[in-house]
């Protein structure tokens, strides 16, 4: 095992590594941006390292610095948490060649899968299932010829394209001739690059996703599902395990997804995310290569510990169970605690908190960095809280997270708990009829 | 006070060769004597919660409730250091993470030393950071009144290593 790792990140995650960490006897240095110096991950750690101004692209992007800090600390591997440099196939690939070890996957499996177009053709080698797309459309006429094939409704992407810009659904030829010159000039405007492609728009999928641990040599298990289908604006908001789906539907998306990880030999932790459809037909959309926000609801489930897995598995030990060991104990539900003022559309609301007290009792589990005191800083995300709660079954789940959310008191700033409230006493919520459009359809007033 | 604020302020101590301090508000008051290096503050409220492993050993803390920071962290520090100096000292920060050595090689005599003047561009130190040595030059012309570092040891973003008397 280690002796000392560097945690690169922020916030509750950077916490959530310094816990598995410290129960496995292995000793922390948390690196830290000026805007982070009285966060708790490093008020707890044991060490920190100041490594850039508040702006990330000079702390938590600053790569020569993260690892100069790892060098002058004696840290032997760096966690990169979720998010910054997470997903970062070149920083993984200059921890190895500085002798530290990248506590996530390979460079290689970061780059091939972490490429939207590679992801979709390993995904095609290896049998699963993707959305119906084109490749890119010269003109109008490319665009209908594909149309002929799939029918309606497709959605318009720009090939340059992300984080839900640019793209238009469309229903008919009509709207398609009207919409695929704007979306080429919005493309131009947006990435200087006019190019479009389409794909298969699936109406009222649910959000469904495996999470996969592979040994690196072409043994992999999964952990089971979660159901992050409440999103508001691509970001997810509510995630529980197990989903509502059959069992023979749910084991057919965990094979496909054991399939495409063991197909690039993954190794460590990674989730391969799926659309699924109200007819069982099931798409491959993304694979992230890290540990999730989300990780909790799978570890509360199976009674596993993920990051300490993660830990263990750089430091060369096996991995400690097989798919036979692995079981889904109850039902779990998380909520994304946020600092944002959800009666005026979910604006940012940084400050101090001055006065907060998280539940308790039994089932709940809060991760949160936050402090009475603390001051959010207005340069990172909103999140300040994940609370999740365990239930036997998923309507005791909701009723206990109702409950530790209404014990919650977070005082000074805004957060998105009376949000979550609302969604908990959902009808639909309640029973299961939740699909990627819930918060577009079910919660607008 | 943030036990890194006390941290800190240990270190500037330190290394100003202070023996004796004692600093009072309406919250505490804290006394450092060195020599054989005891420290001690007196809270006037709050339960103790020590976060200071580092420090742990050199202080304890009976520390004020952290209804803290806010503010104003550092601005304690400020206020003593411009205290001992008697005078407007200009700071040299470290603009990089990685490990401090005050002269270009182990044999050789130290870029500088306290007293001495220099000039914008001339070299201060070296960070070597990656295997790359970093001179760290000054930016403002006057004489070195403060090292904060000692040669060999690791720095962060933002520390600072030298104060410098501008002319």
């Amino acid at each position: 095992m280690f002796r000392k790792i560097l945690i690169a990140n922020r916030g509750e995650i950077a916490l959530r590594v310094l816990r598995a960490a410290r129960e496995l006897g292995v000793q922390s240095v948390v690196v830290y941006s000026q805007a982070d110096e009285n966060s708790l991950p490093v008020l707890l750690a044991d060490e920190s390292i100041c490594i850039g101004p508040a702006a990330a692209s000079g702390s938590y992007l600053n790569v020569r610095n993260i690892l100069a800090a790892a060098i002058v600390t004696g840290a032997e591997a760096i966690h990169p948490g979720y998010g910054f440099l997470a997903e970062n196939a070149e920083f993984a690939s200059m921890c190895e060649e500085h002798n530290l070890v990248f506590i996530g996957p390979r460079p290689l499996n970061i780059a091939r899968i972490g490429d939207k177009a590679s992801a979709r053709a390993l995904a095609a080698a290896a049998g699963v299932p993707i959305t119906p797309g084109s490749g890119p459309l010269p003109d109008l006429g490319a665009a209908n010829a594909f149309v002929a094939q799939i029918g309606f409704p497709l959605i318009l992407k720009a090939s340059a394209g992300g984080g839900g810009r640019g793209m238009r659904v469309v229903h008919s030829l009509a709207d398609l001739e009207r919409q695929f010159v704007n979306a080429q000039e919005e493309a131009r405007a947006a990435f200087g690059n006019p190019e479009l492609y389409m794909e298969k728009y699936l109406e009222e999928p649910k959000h469904i996703e495996i999470q996969l641990f592979g040994d690196g040599n072409g043994n992999v298990v999964h952990l089971f599902e979660r159901d992050c289908s409440i999103q508001r604006r691509y970001q997810k908001v509510l995630e529980e395990g197990p989903s509502s789906l059959d069992d023979g539907l749910r084991a057919r998306i965990a094979d496909a997804a054991v399939r495409l990880a063991a197909h690039i030999s993954y190794r460590g932790a990674g989730t391969c995310e799926f659309l699924v459809e109200k007819d069982g037909n099931f798409y491959f959309s993304e694979m992230n290569t890290r540990i999730q926000v989300e990780h909790p609801v799978t570890e509360m489930i199976t009674g596993v510990d993920l990051v300490q897995e993660q830990i263990r598995l750089a430091a060369g030990e096996p991995v400690s169970w097989s798919q036979a060991d692995l079981k889904v104990n109850g039902h779990a539900i998380e909520v994304r605690v946020n600092a944002e003022d959800p009666d005026h559309d979910f604006r940012p609301s940084a400050g101090v908190i001055t006065d907060v007290h998280w539940p308790g009792g039994p089932g709940v589990r809060v991760d949160s960095h936050a402090y009475a005191g603390y001051r959010i800083p207005a340069n990172y995300d909103s999140l300040i809280a994940k609370i999740i709660a365990w239930a036997p079954t998923r309507e005791q789940a909701i009723a206990r997270l109702e409950r530790a959310l209404k014990e919650t008191v977070i005082e000074g700033v805004k957060t998105t708990i009376p949000f979550h409230l609302k969604v908990l006493d959902n009808a639909f919520f309640r029973r299961g009829a939740v699909y990627t459009n819930f918060i577009a359809r079910r919660m607008s007033s | 006070m943030e036990i890194r604020e006390l941290r800190r302020l240990l270190a500037a101590l330190v290394a100003a060769g202070v023996n004796d301090f004692t600093l009072e508000t309406g919250e505490y008051k804290l006394n450092v004597k060195r020599g054989h290096f005891s420290a001690a503050v007196n809270a006037g409220q709050g339960a103790g919660h020590d976060h200071g492993q580092q420090a742990a050993p050199l202080v304890s803390l009976g520390a004020a409730q952290t209804a803290t920071s806010g503010g104003a962290p550092g601005a304690l520090a400020l206020g003593t250091e411009a205290g001992w100096a008697g005078g407007n000292l200009v700071e040299v920060h470290a603009p990089i993470v990685g490990t401090f050595y005050s002269a270009p090689s182990p044999d050789a005599p130290a870029y500088v030393n306290v007293g001495d003047r220099v000039k914008p561009g001339a070299v201060l130190c070296i960070i070597e950071a990656m295997k790359l040595m970093n001179e760290i030059e000054a930016e403002t012309a006057g004489i070195v009144r403060e090292i904060l570092v000692s040669n060999d040891a690791p720095v962060e973003y933002g520390q600072v290593l030298f104060r410098i008397e501008p002319d």
